[in-house]
This record gives structure tokens, C-alpha cells and sequence, in this order.
């Protein structure tokens, strides 16, 4: 595992520099109603590994919604979703991570009354032995997630969290934040969703926050970050889409536009420099039927 | 709110939040109680009664610790008294009218209480009625199926001598002291380890100093009551089991995942499922494990009492006792927060109040007022600890 960790990250400069490769996660045509609301008229769009896509628009633009369909928790009407040219079938949470997706949601999704190394390992604890044990009833490690969680949270750098011990409920909306950011990059994933992780963050944690996802591109992580600051967006994202109205209106290289033409496209939704990459043949491609991700092809957790 | 109110419920959050804190309030509650009726009952504190007291808190006891596993998650169960009465029920009819062999009568009951817990759970989790209804229906409905079992008389007598031995063995004076030494110290080990092992890995722990007191506090409760047990019948086998399966669903609701999960579901069912976390299963398997465990009440009730009567199990007293004894000893009914020896004090509560008052002379309605107070205050004190909300 080590050894392909040094491999992946002797290349991302590589791909970095060329500006990405083929697309990672293809987003085709992705609808979602609530009853009368039309969350989502069809949206296209990709992810680069090695590239941080943002994803910006207006309050009610859709964002959300649609980081919850890729992260498994809600079910989009229609559309595909292809990880490396093959489909996922992504109907559960457990499928998305299990495909190698991992998400900060906008309302967090912690638990206030477990500890910040329960919320941590949520769903994925460590467990010991007694393998005669069906896995629920397996003894926690309880010692073990401690300490990885102290070092998740430590390099956050949010020096007032100083206990993992402590109940969630009791943090504040910052630290809760850093918690659910702790929790998304301590997973195994090839695809990181950042739901406006910094929107209760303060400057330094911001920092941080950006020098985290810089460091997920380093370790070619296909990264989407939907935040309504536009000076991170610009400092951190490789491209920046627009979503207007449920859908895509235009794709930009962020070295290629300014903060105008994208606030003008949020707002009267004239079209981008990159096109929507319909006609990416990677995304098409079902001819090699890849199946589902390989974990072995999985970046290591940052560290 | 005022600053100063807002202080005192920072505060009480905090002891909430405290491994021990939660205890605080019970474990005071059951002071006060014992040390009113220790001092204006002179019978109230002699082992003859302190044994009676643990004996009547028994069945209540065990119905609060079923019952706290669906507490944990939010949801209710308001059948526990009817399933343990047709456990018990059928119980008395395989040993007392077929001749079935005791072992296999108790495995049949306690099946038969996992397979109703896990048909309501079953219901709640994939056709998404609140478990409220679900279980209502189940209280009504597994009544009459009690009634069925028991035929047209309502009763059954319950003469087996190793079911009645379940409640009427007390152990002899020093098995019961080595049990106690044995108890205390494997606590002890567990405890030092386990400091030691943080420490080695540079985790926060706890200083020595105060885990000894805690150990020594634990040693004295221990002795205090295996000689006040010993001065009348010994301990009661009863407690050594009853004791044993607590601590057992003591370790799988809070050291294995599927504690974890019960938790994690009362604390945001939503931020569960996101987890990953299969909430439904982990539903059904809640309400299979409360029949599992309330089953067994009954058939302690079944021991007790030497016989299996409708009137025993049917109707209020021992649902709503069991529920507010869960919810006295601090689990609370909006889930995410508890654990089943808070079920055990809050039963002590229960018991010691209905037995000092009935030592005093009080009536019906006064034990009835009394604990509808208690019951207030502990859901009062549940609502203002509930932890921050964002609503404010
Ligand atoms: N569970 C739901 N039920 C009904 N309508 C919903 C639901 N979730 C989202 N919507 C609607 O879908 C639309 C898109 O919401 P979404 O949360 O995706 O917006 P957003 O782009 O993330 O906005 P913001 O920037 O405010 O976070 C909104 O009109 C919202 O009211
Ligand atoms: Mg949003």
C-alpha cells in the first residue's frame, strides 16, 4: 500500500501540471424532483483525479442535493453516475464509500450525544478479534480509534478541540465542522465532496482547511468543493462550475476567468470556457466494463 | 432564560456528559429516599427487608433494562409487560400442563419474547410506524394472547422446583463473600489496566488517586450489602444471574458496534444512515432484544410469584413502572443518551418508594402521587440537560 502511495504521489505533479487527465467521476444527466420542486433538470459534469473542481451558484442552486445523490443519500430520478468509465450503482451510503466516496455534508451529519472519536469512526470502527463474533458484536478498540483520531484532529490544528473525548454536541459550529472534515479525509476514497466546509470556520482553520484540500490533490484525490466564498474557490479549485437553476451553466479553468464572469454566470447563466464534456469518450466508455472501483486503486488517507 | 439559570444548565450538561455524572442524580435520589424511611422506619433499613426490596424490584427491574435498549434509539416499547406475560405464560402452561423440562419451557419463553419483540420491530423499521402505535397494538394485542395461553382460569401455578429455585435460592454465606471479593477485584484489574494502557498510550486518563476512591467506594457498596444479604437468606441466586446478564448488555450497548449504533440512532437517526450505519436492522434488533430480555422477566415473575396470572402482567402497573423507573434512573425518552444500570437504580427508586411507603401505611394514593412526582421531576431534569440545541 505504501509502496503505491509513493507511486501515486511521484506522478500527481505530473497530472497537476497538465492540467488533469480523463475524468474520474462523470456526473451525466442528473435529475432530481422534490414534488414540484425541480431540484435538478440534468446535470453533467466531472471530476479530475489530481484536481479540485468548484462548484458554485446561488442559495437553492441545487448543490446540495446534488453532493447527496453522488454520496449515496439521496436517489437521483435519472442520470448515471460513472467512476472511471463504469457505472455506479450508488444507492446506499455504504455503496459510495465503499466505492471510494467520501463527503463533509453542509449540516454535517454528526452525532451530538457520541464523542468526537465516535463520530470520527462512525460507521467504520475498529474491532478486535473474536472473529466467532458477527462484526456488530466484535469488541470496539476503543484505545485505537483514540489515538488515530487525536492525530486526525491535531492536524486540523483546531487547538481549542482538545479532548476527542469530548461530546460533539458541546463544540462549536467551527470545531464540529472540523470534525466532519476529519471524518471524510480519514477514509480511504478516490472522490472527496466538500459540502461549504468552511462556512463556520474561522481564518486560520480556513487555511487549514484549503492546505487539506491542496494536500488531497497532491495525493490525486478527485476533489468538489461547493463553497459561496469566492476568493477560496479561486485559491484552491482547478476548474469552477456554475450551477444555475438545477443546472450546469458552464464550466471555467480558473486561470482562464475572474470572479466577475463567474458571479455573472451565477446570476444570468451564460456558458463557460470548458463546454459541458459531453462528448468525453472516458465517460462513455462502458466497453471495458471496469466493474466496480478497485480498492486496491484507492488513495491512502492524507497524512 | 436568565444568565444564572443558563449557568446551573451548563453545568448540569456537563455532569450529564461525565461517564459517572449520569448517576449522580439517581444515585442521590435513592440516598434521600433511603436515609427518609431509615430513619422513620425502623424496619425499613434490617436485611429481611433490604432482601425483599431487591426480590420485589426484580421484574420491574428487568422490564427498565429491556426496555432502555429502544429508549437508546428513540423509539418505545409499550408491550414489555404483555410479552413478558406470554412468556411467563407460556412458561407455566409447557412445565405445568404438558410436563415439558424446565430448561427447554424457559428456551421456548424467551424465544417466543425475541420473536415478538423482532415481528414489532419488524413493522416499525420497514413499514415505518412510530413505534408508539406498533407496540400499543402490541400491548393489547399480546394481552389477549396471554389470555389464550392461560385458558378460561386467567392463572396458572408454577410449582417446578428449579424455576421456583431461580428466586428462592440464596447462596451460602461465603460463596457469597467470594463472589463479592471476586467482583471487586476484577473491577479493580479492569480499572488499573485499562488506566495503565492509556497512559502507555499517552491518552487522557484518569489519576490514580481518584479511580482508588472509586474502586474503594465500590468495595464498600459491595460489602455493605453482601453482609446485610448474608445477615438474612444470603444472596439471592437471582442476583448473581439478574447481575450477570445487565453487565453482559452493559458490554454489547456500549463496547461492541452494535452499542455504538444504538447510540448514534438516538443521538441523529439521519447523521446514522449517512454514516453508513444499517439503521433498520439495528431496529428490528433492538425490539428482538428487548422481547429476548423482557421474557426473561417474566419468567422471574413466573419464579416469584409461584404462579402466572393475568392481573400479574396485564394492565399499568408493571409497564408504566418499568418505563419511569428507565427513565428515573436518567435514560432519556428522547433517545441517544442512558444505560441499563440507570434502569437498575431507577427500578431501586421505584421499589424502595412503593415498599418504604407501604411500611409507613401510605395508600394506594399516596405511593401512586408520590412516584407521579418523581417521575415529573426525572423527566424535567431529562428536558433541561438535554444538551445544547440549536434552535436557540
Ligand atoms: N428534502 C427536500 N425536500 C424538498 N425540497 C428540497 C429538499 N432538499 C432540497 N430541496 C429543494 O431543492 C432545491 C435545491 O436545494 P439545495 O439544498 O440543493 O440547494 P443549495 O444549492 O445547496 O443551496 P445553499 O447554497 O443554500 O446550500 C431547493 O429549492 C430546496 O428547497
Ligand atoms: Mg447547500
Amino acid at each position: 500500500m505504501s509502496e503505491n502511495a509513493a507511486g501515486v504521489a511521484a506522478d500527481s505533479a505530473a497530472a497537476a501540471a497538465s492540467g488533469g487527465d480523463a475524468p474520474h467521476l462523470c456526473i451525466r444527466g442528473i435529475t432530481k424532483n422534490f414534488g414540484a420542486v425541480q431540484a435538478l433538470r440534468g446535470v453533467d459534469l466531472e471530476a479530475r483525479r489530481g484536481e479540485v473542481t468548484g462548484l458554485v451558484g446561488d442559495n437553492g442552486a441545487g448543490k446540495s442535493t446534488l453532493m447527496k445523490i453522488i454520496a449515496g443519500v439521496e436517489r437521483a430520478d435519472a442520470g448515471r453516475l460513472l467512476l472511471d468509465g463504469a457505472e455506479l450503482a450508488i444507492h446506499s451510503s455504504q455503496a459510495a464509500a465503499a466505492a471510494g466516496i467520501q463527503t463533509v455534508f453542509q449540516d454535517l451529519a454528526l452525532c451530538e450525544n457520541l464523542d468526537v472519536t465516535a463520530n470520527l469512526f462512525l460507521g467504520g470502527e475498529t474491532t478486535a478479534g473474536w472473529r466467532w463474533l458477527p462484526r456488530l458484536l466484535r469488541p470496539l478498540r476503543g484505545m485505537a480509534m483514540e489515538q488515530d483520531a487525536r492525530q486526525a484532529v491535531t492536524k486540523l490544528q483546531v487547538h481549542t478541540l482538545t479532548s476527542v473525548r469530548a461530546k460533539v454536541g458541546l463544540l462549536s459550529g467551527g470545531q464540529r465542522q472540523a470534525v466532519a472534515i476529519a471524518r471524510a479525509i480519514r477514509a480511504e476514497s478516490t472522490v472527496v465532496l466538500l459540502d461549504e466546509p468552511t462556512a463556520a470556520l474561522g481564518v486560520a482553520q480556513t487555511a487549514q482547511v484549503l492546505d487539506i484540500v491542496r494536500s488531497l490533490r497532491r495525493n490525486r484525490h478527485a476533489v468538489i468543493y461547493v463553497s459561496h466564498n469566492l476568493r477560496d474557490v479561486f485559491s484552491v479549485c482547478d476548474r469552477i462550475a456554475v450551477l444555475r437553476h438545477g443546472a450546469v451553466a458552464g464550466v471555467w479553468q480558473t486561470r482562464a476567468t475572474g470572479p466577475d464572469e463567474i458571479v455573472a454566470a451565477m446570476a444570468h447563466g451564460d456558458g463557460g470556457d470548458d463546454g459541458d464534456g459531453a462528448g468525453d469518450g472516458a465517460c462513455n466508455g462502458d466497453g471495458d466494463g471496469a466493474g466496480p472501483a478497485n480498492p486496491a486503486n484507492a488513495s491512502p488517507p492524507i497524512s | 432564560m436568565n444568565a444564572r439559570m443558563h449557568k446551573f444548565q451548563s453545568r448540569l450538561q456537563r455532569m450529564r456528559a461525565d461517564d459517572l455524572g449520569q448517576f449522580v442524580p439517581v444515585l442521590a435520589s435513592l440516598f434521600v429516599i433511603w436515609a427518609w424511611f431509615g430513619v422513620t422506619e425502623p424496619a425499613f433499613l434490617t436485611a429481611r427487608n433490604v432482601h425483599f426490596l431487591l426480590m420485589q424490584s426484580a421484574v420491574v427491574a428487568t422490564l427498565a433494562v429491556g426496555v432502555t435498549i429502544v429508549l437508546l434509539i428513540g423509539d418505545i416499547d409499550l408491550s414489555i409487560a404483555a410479552v413478558s406475560g406470554v412468556g411467563a405464560a407460556l412458561l407455566a402452561v409447557l412445565v405445568t400442563n404438558l410436563g415439558v423440562p424446565a430448561p427447554l419451557a424457559i428456551f421456548a419463553a424467551l424465544a417466543a419474547g425475541a420473536l415478538l419483540g423482532f415481528a414489532q420491530g419488524a413493522v416499525i423499521a420497514f413499514v415505518g410506524i412510530p413505534s408508539f402505535v406498533v407496540t400499543l397494538a402490541g400491548l393489547l394485542g399480546f394481552q389477549g394472547l396471554m389470555l389464550k395461553i392461560l385458558g378460561i382460569h386467567g392463572a396458572l401455578n408454577m410449582r417446578d422446583p428449579m424455576i421456583r429455585g431461580l428466586t428462592t435460592t440464596g447462596i451460602p454465606d461465603w460463596l457469597g463473600w467470594l463472589c463479592a471479593v471476586l467482583l471487586v477485584a476484577f473491577a479493580a484489574a479492569v480499572l488499573l489496566r485499562l488506566n495503565r494502557q492509556r497512559r502507555a498510550r499517552g491518552l487522557e486518563r484518569m489519576d490514580n488517586g481518584p479511580l482508588l476512591w472509586r474502586i474503594g467506594i465500590f468495595a464498600a457498596l459491595v460489602s455493605a450489602a453482601t453482609a446485610t444479604l448474608n445477615a438474612y437468606r444470603g444472596v439471592p441466586l437471582l442476583m448473581l444471574i439478574l447481575g450477570g446478564v445487565i453487565a453482559l448488555l452493559w458490554w454489547v450497548t456500549t463496547a461492541t458496534p452494535f452499542g455504538r449504533y444504538l447510540f448514534a440512532i438516538g443521538g441523529n437517526a439521519e447523521s446514522a444512515r449517512r454514516a453508513g450505519i444499517p439503521v433498520r436492522r439495528i431496529r428490528v434488533a433492538a425490539f428482538a432484544l428487548v422481547g429476548l430480555v423482557v421474557a426473561f422477566g417474566g419468567i422471574i415473575g413466573a419464579s416469584r410469584y409461584a404462579s402466572v396470572s393475568f392481573n400479574a402482567f396485564a394492565g399499568g402497573p408493571l409497564l408504566l413502572e418499568a418505563i419511569g423507573a428507565a427513565v428515573i434512573g436518567g435514560t432519556s425518552l428522547f433517545g441517544g443518551r442512558g444505560s441499563v444500570w440507570n434502569a437498575v437504580l431507577g427500578a431501586l427508586v421505584i421499589g424502595s418508594l412503593g415498599n418504604g411507603l407501604d411500611l409507613s401505611g401510605a395508600g394506594a394514593a399516596d405511593k401512586l402521587m408520590v412516584s407521579g412526582v418523581i417521575l415529573l421531576l426525572a423527566v424535567a431534569f431529562d428536558a433541561v440537560t438535554r444538551g445544547r440545541n440549536p434552535q436557540h
